[in-house]
C-alpha cells in the first residue's frame, strides 16, 4: 500500500512546474500571514516583511530541500548527469567525434567477431532441447577421432546402447536436380527414419521423413525440401506436396518442407533436400565384405533423461569394446568420443576454437588500444577541467558524486561509440554474409546480430566506459584543490604525465604486436604464392561433373567420361586434357584410404595408415605438368583386365620404403588385390598449401572407376572462353547433366589462400588503425610534455642551450617511451605469433624481415609524432617564458 | 598536552549548531495535525506556541518535512481557504499517519525516559 501511495505522490510531482508553483504559493501565503501578524504587532509593512523573512529562514533552501522529495533519487541524478554529460560532449564536438570514432571502430570490430563466435559456438541449434544432443566421434587413441562410421556399425551402436534415447544417422551427398529445364548439382542429406523425431523438428508444410519411409534399400522415393530450396527454386509453391521431382535421374515425391530456421545440425553444410537413408546409393546395410567402410555416415544421438555426458560416453565405449571383439578386423581398438553437434565433431571444433580465439584476441587488443587513447584524451581534458572540478569539490560535492558524473560522461561516450560500432558491425556482417560462404565453404554460417550480440555490445560499452573513465576520473577528483583553484600547476601534473607515459608505452607495444601479426601473415601469403603445388595452374581450366547424378551406371559412366575427354581433346588450340577424381587443393574433398604394405605385419582396418588417393585418366601428368621422377606413366594397357598398378609420390615411397627402390613394390587398401607400383611422381600439395609433404597415390581410372570427376584442360588463349567451350562440348553429350566448379586453375588456387588473405586484410586493417592510434597517443603525450616543460626549456635556452640540444632533449624523452614500448611489444609478439603458424605457409613465426621492417615502420612513425612537439620546443622564446613568472 | 580522542570529539561538537533531532519535527507535525487539518503556518505557530517558543520552525525544515510526510503517505494535502480568505494548503493526518504517531510517540517517550535516567541517576534511585 505504502509504495502505491508513494508512487502516486511521485507521479503527481512529475508535473514540476505545477509542484513548484504550489510550493511557492504556499510559502508565500505563509510569509504573508507572518507579515500580517508582525504588522498587527505594530511594525510597518516593509519592516514586517523583513522580519517575517528573518524568522522563517531561507525560501531558496526550503524549495531546494523540498524538491529533493519529488524525484526518483538516484535515477533523477543520473538523468541530470546524462543531460550535463551530453552538453559537455556537444561543447567539444572535435573531441567527441574522435572519441566516438575510435570507440566505434574498436567496439564494431568486437561486435562483428563476436557475432561470428555467437553463430559458430553459442547459438543453440533450432531443435528441441539442444543440450541433450551429441555427435559421436570414432577413432583409435592417439590417431584422432572423426565423426564418421560405417552404416552397419551405426546400427550396432543404435540397437545396443542403453544411454541414448535415440541415435540417428545422416550422410551428405550431391544430387542432380532437374527442374524447369535447369539441371543443378545440389546437396542432399540422407537421414534415418528417426532423425526428425529425435531432433524434435516438425514440417513447415506436409510431413517429415518417418521410420516407415526408411525400411527397404532404394524403396522409398520421397524427399523433403529445405525451406530455402522451396522458396528459391519452387517459388514457395503451396501445391508442392505430392509433386514428383526428377532427382539424379529418378522420380521422387515431395512429402514436406522443413521449417525456415532448421538447416540440419551441421554449420558447415546445409542440405537443400532430405532423403530417407535407404535411398542413399550404394548403402551397405549388413556387415558384408566391405565392412561398412564404403557407407560412412555421421551420427547424432539424444541423451536419455538423467544420463550424463560422461555416463553416455562410457556406455558407448563398452559397446565399442564389444564390437572390437566381435569384428577385430574392422573395429579393434575403436573408441567413442562425444562432442556437441554443429562443427563436424571433434575434428573441426578445435580449429574453429583456435581461429575464433585468435580473432577475438586481436579485436580485444584493438579495443584496448582505443581505450588507452581515450584515457589519454580524457586525462588531457581532465587537466583542462581541473578548475571546474575543483570548484564542484570546493562547494561541497562529494568525490564519489563528481566521479559518478565523470563516469556518466565516459559511459555516454562509450554508448555513442557502441551505437556506431553496431552500425559498422551490421555492415561488416552483411558483407561477410555475402562473402563468407565462398571463403570458408561454410554454407550455414549466417551471421546474425541477435540479442546475445546486442547484450555483448552493451556490456562491452559499459565496461569500456568505466575502464577508460575511471582512471582520469580518479585523477581529476584528487582532492588537492587549492593549487587547482589558483590555476597553478603542481606536482600532480608530473604524476599525471607519468600515467600518460605508461599508456603510451602500452600503446606502442600493442600496436607493434598487431602490426607484426599482419606483417607475418602478409609474408606468409607472399610465400604461399611461391610454394610449388606440384602442378602448373597457369593456362589450365577445370570443370567437374558426375554422370552418376543422371543414373549412369559404371559402364555408361565410363563411356560418357571417355567421350567427354575425347571431345575436349579434339578442341583446336588444346594442349592436353585429363580426368581426375579429386583435383588437388579442392576444399572439402579427400580420397583418404587405409593402406597395407605387402610384407608388413597384418593390421586391422583402424590401424592402417591413411594416405590420400585419386583416380586419373591417361595424360594426367602431362596436363598438370607434374613431373614423373621414376618408372612409367599409366598406359592404355593398364585396364580392368590387367594387374592393378599405381603411381605414388616421393613422400609415399620414402615413408614406406626409405632408401629402397619403390618400383615393383606392392600394397593394397585394406582389402582387395595387391597393387604394384610402376612410377614415382614429384611431391605436391593436396589438401592445403601449408601442409608438410603428404603421401599420395595415383590409380588408373580404368581400374578404379569414380563417377564424379574433374576434367582439367590446358590450352593457350582466353581461359574463360575455354571453360565455356568445354561446357558446350560436355552438354553436347547430355544436356541435362549438371556441370559445376567450372573455373580456371588460378581461380581454383585462390580458394585455399582465402582464409590467409582475409586474415591479412583484417590484421592489416587493425594494425594500421593501431599504428594511427599509437601515433596520436605519442603526439598527445609529447605535446603535453613540451607544454609542461616550457619553463625549463626557456631557462635552458637562456643559459645557452642551442636548439639542437633542446630538440635532442625532447626527442630523447619520446625515444625512451617508444623504446620501452617496442621492447615489450617484441617480447609479447615473439611469444604470441606462433598462434598464427597455420596461416604462415612455412614462414617462421619469428621472421626477421617482418620483425625488423615492422619495428622500423613503427619507430619512424613514432619519431614523426615526436618531431612536431620537439620543433615547437626549440621555438620557445626564453624572454616570454621568464617574464611569465 | 596530548589531545584525547574524546576531547577532539567534544571540541568538534561545540563548533556545530545544535539541530533538532532527526525525525523530531516529523513527530511534532503529526501530533499537531491530530486536532484536525491545518495549514503550514498554523503548524509552525502551533509548535512554537505549545513549546513556549523554545522550538522555532523555519521554512527550511518545515516544507521539506511536509513533502517527506506526504510522500510517505502519513499526511495528505489539499487546497482550502484560510481564516483571512487566502488560498492555503491544508494538511490532514491519514490512517497510516495516526498509526505512525502512536508508535513514534511511544518510542520518543522511552527515549526521553532513558536519557533522563542517564542524566539524573539520583532521581531514579529516589
Amino acid at each position: 500500500m505504502r509504495w502505491w501511495s508513494e508512487l502516486r505522490y511521485v507521479v503527481k510531482k512529475l508535473n514540476r512546474r505545477r509542484a513548484e508553483r504550489e510550493l511557492q504559493e504556499e510559502i508565500e501565503a505563509h510569509l504573508e500571514m507572518e507579515t500580517r501578524e508582525k504588522i498587527a504587532d505594530g511594525l510597518s509593512r516593509e519592516e514586517a516583511r523583513y522580519a517575517a523573512h528573518r524568522a522563517l529562514g531561507s525560501v531558496a533552501l526550503a524549495t531546494e530541500d523540498s524538491r529533493a522529495w519529488w524525484g526518483f533519487g538516484r535515477l533523477e541524478e543520473l538523468l541530470q548527469d546524462l543531460r550535463y554529460g551530453a552538453r559537455m560532449l556537444m561543447k567539444k564536438p572535435g573531441f567527441t567525434l574522435v572519441a566516438v570514432l575510435t570507440l566505434g571502430l574498436g567496439i564494431g570490430a568486437n561486435t562483428a567477431i563476436f557475432s561470428l563466435v555467437n553463430t559458430v559456438l553459442l547459438r543453440p541449434l533450432p531443435i528441441a532441447q539442444p543440450e541433450q544432443v551429441v555427435t559421436l566421434n570414432f577413432g583409435v587413441p592417439g590417431r584422432g577421432v572423426f565423426p564418421l562410421i560405417g552404416y552397419p556399425e551405426y546400427t550396432d551402436y543404435r540397437d545396443r546402447n542403453q544411454a541414448l534415447a535415440g541415435l540417428a544417422a545422416m550422410g551428405m551427398a550431391p544430387v542432380g536436380l532437374s527442374n524447369n529445364g535447369i539441371n543443378e548439382r545440389i546437396w542432399g542429406l540422407h537421414v534415418t527414419g528417426n532423425y526428425f523425431s529425435l531432433l524434435g523438428v516438425g514440417a513447415a508444410l506436409g510431413r517429415v521423413i518417418a521410420p516407415e519411409d526408411d525400411l527397404t534399400p532404394g524403396g522409398h522415393p520421397v524427399v523433403m525440401l529445405s525451406y530455402q530450396c522451396w522458396q528459391q527454386r519452387f517459388g514457395a509453391d503451396a501445391q508442392i506436396i505430392g509433386r514428383s521431382l526428377l532427382i539424379s535421374g529418378r522420380n521422387y515425391t515431395v512429402i514436406g518442407v522443413t521449417p525456415p530456421e532448421f538447416r540440419g545440425t551441421e554449420l558447415a553444410s546445409s542440405p537443400e533436400l532430405w532423403f530417407p537413408m535407404m535411398m542413399k546409393p550404394g548403402l551397405e546395410v549388413g556387415r558384408g565384405p566391405l565392412k561398412g567402410r564404403t557407407s560412412p555416415v555421421s551420427t547424432i544421438g539424444r541423451l536419455k533423461e538423467g544420463v550424463s555426458w560422461a555416463q553416455a560416453e562410457s556406455a558407448l565405449n563398452l559397446i565399442a569394446a564389444q564390437l572390437g571383439r566381435e569384428y577385430p578386423q574392422a573395429d579393434k581398438g575403436q573408441i567413442v568420443v562425444l562432442t556437441q553437434p554443429g562443427l563436424f565433431g571433434a575434428a573441426m571444433r578445435g580449429a574453429v576454437l583456435r581461429f575464433t580465439a585468435v580473432a577475438m584476441g586481436v579485436v580485444v587488443l584493438v579495443l584496448l588500444l582505443a581505450c588507452t587513447n581515450l584515457v589519454n584524451m580524457l586525462l588531457a581534458r581532465a587537466s583542462e577541467r581541473r578548475r571546474e572540478i575543483a570548484i564542484r569539490l570546493a562547494i561541497g560535492a562529494g568525490r564519489s558524486r563528481v566521479l559518478r558524473q565523470l563516469l556518466t560522461e565516459s559511459v555516454l561516450l562509450a554508448l555513442l561509440g557502441s551505437a556506431l560500432g553496431l552500425a559498422l558491425a551490421y555492415g561488416a556482417v552483411a558483407f561477410a554474409r555475402f562473402k563468407l560462404p565462398v571463403v570458408f565453404g561454410f554454407t550455414q554460417i549466417e551471421l546474425q546480430i541477435d540479442w546475445r550480440v546486442l547484450v555483448f555490445t552493451l556490456a562491452l560499452s559499459l565496461l569500456t566506459g568505466v575502464l577508460f573513465g575511471l582512471l582520469p576520473g580518479l585523477q581529476a577528483t584528487r582532492p588537492d584543490l587549492i593549487p587547482a583553484l589558483k590555476n597553478e600547476s603542481t606536482l600532480g601534473g608530473y604524476r599525471r604525465s607519468r600515467l600518460r607515459n605508461v599508456l603510451v608505452v602500452a600503446q606502442m607495444s600493442l600496436s607493434l604486436v598487431l602490426l607484426l601479426c599482419a606483417g607475418l601473415v602478409l609474408r606468409g601469403l607472399q610465400r604461399a604464392q611461391q610454394i610449388d603445388p606440384g602442378f602448373n595452374p597457369e593456362q589450365a581450366v577445370e570443370v567437374s561433373f558426375d554422370p552418376g547424378l543422371r543414373q549412369y551406371d559404371r559402364e555408361r559412366g565410363r563411356e560418357f567420361q571417355r567421350q567427354a575427354l575425347e571431345r575436349v581433346r579434339s578442341l583446336p588450340g588444346l594442349q592436353a586434357a585429363a580426368l581426375t577424381a579429386h583435383a588437388p587443393l579442392t576444399s572439402g574433398e579427400s580420397g583418404g584410404k587405409g593402406v597395407f604394405i605387402q610384407g608388413d605385419e597384418p593390421k586391422t582396418a583402424t590401424q592402417a595408415p591413411i594416405v590420400l588417393t585419386t583416380s586419373i585418366s591417361l595424360d594426367y601428368f602431362r596436363t598438370m605438368e607434374t613431373r614423373l621422377l621414376q618408372g612409367r606413366d599409366f598406359t592404355a594397357q593398364d585396364d580392368a583386365q590387367s594387374p592393378p598398378v599405381a603411381i605414388v609420390n616421393e613422400a609415399f615411397a620414402r615413408r614406406f620404403w626409405p632408401g629402397e627402390n619403390p618400383l615393383g613394390k606392392r600394397f593394397n587398401f585394406t582389402t582387395g588385390k595387391w597393387i604394384e607400383i610402376v612410377g614415382v611422381a614429384q611431391n605436391g600439395k593436396y589438401s592445403s598449401l601449408a601442409e608438410e609433404p603428404e603421401s599420395f597415390v595415383y590409380l588408373p581410372m580404368a581400374q578404379n572407376y569414380e563417377s564424379k570427376v574433374t576434367l582439367i584442360a590446358r590450352g593457350a588463349g582466353d581461359p574463360n572462353l575455354l571453360t565455356a567451350t568445354i561446357r558446350k562440348e560436355i552438354h553436347g553429350l547430355d544436356e541435362n547433366l549438371p556441370l559445376y566448379d567450372a573455373r580456371t586453375m588460378l581461380e581454383h588456387m585462390d580458394l585455399p589462400l582465402a582464409p590467409a588473405r582475409a586474415a591479412a586484410t583484417a590484421l592489416g586493417g587493425f594494425g594500421a588503425l593501431a599504428l594511427l592510434l599509437a601515433a596520436v597517443g605519442v603526439f598527445g603525450v609529447m605535446s603535453h610534455a613540451v607544454t609542461q616543460r616550457t619553463r625549463e626549456i626557456g631557462v635552458r635556452i637562456a643559459l645557452g642551450a642551442d636548439s639542437k640540444e633542446i630538440f635532442k632533449l625532447i626527442v630523447g624523452q619520446g625515444a625512451l617511451l617508444v623504446g620501452i614500448g617496442v621492447g615489450i611489444g617484441l617480447v609479447v609478439a615473439a611469444l604470441g605469433t606462433r598462434l598464427l603458424a597455420n596461416l604462415l605457409f612455412g614462414v617462421s613465426a619469428l621472421d626477421s624481415v617482418t620483425f625488423v621492417g615492422v619495428t622500423a615502420l613503427l619507430t619512424a612513425t613514432a619519431f614523426l609524432a615526436c618531431y612536431v612537439p620537439a620543433r615547437r620546443a626549440t621555438k620557445v622564446d626564453p624572454m616570454v617564458v621568464l617574464r611569465q613568472e | 598536552m596530548v589531545d584525547s580522542p574524546l576531547e577532539r570529539f567534544m571540541r568538534k561538537q561545540k563548533d556545530k549548531p545544535i539541530d533538532m533531532l532527526q525525525g523530531t519535527l516529523d513527530l511534532l507535525i503529526l501530533r499537531t495535525l491530530l486536532f484536525g487539518p491545518i495549514h503550514g503556518h498554523a503548524i509552525a505557530k502551533s509548535i512554537e506556541r505549545t513549546s513556549q517558543d523554545v522550538l522555532r520552525v523555519d521554512h527550511g525544515s518545515l516544507y521539506p518535512a511536509l513533502q517527506r510526510l506526504e510522500r510517505r503517505g502519513l499526511i495528505t494535502a489539499e487546497w482550502g481557504t484560510s481564516e483571512n480568505n487566502r488560498r492555503a494548503r491544508y494538511y490532514r493526518l491519514t490512517a497510516a499517519g495516526r498509526k505512525q504517531l502512536t508508535t513514534e510517540t511511544g518510542k520518543w517517550e522511552r527515549l526521553t525516559e532513558a536519557i533522563a535516567r542517564i542524566l539524573n541517576p539520583d532521581r531514579e534511585e529516589a
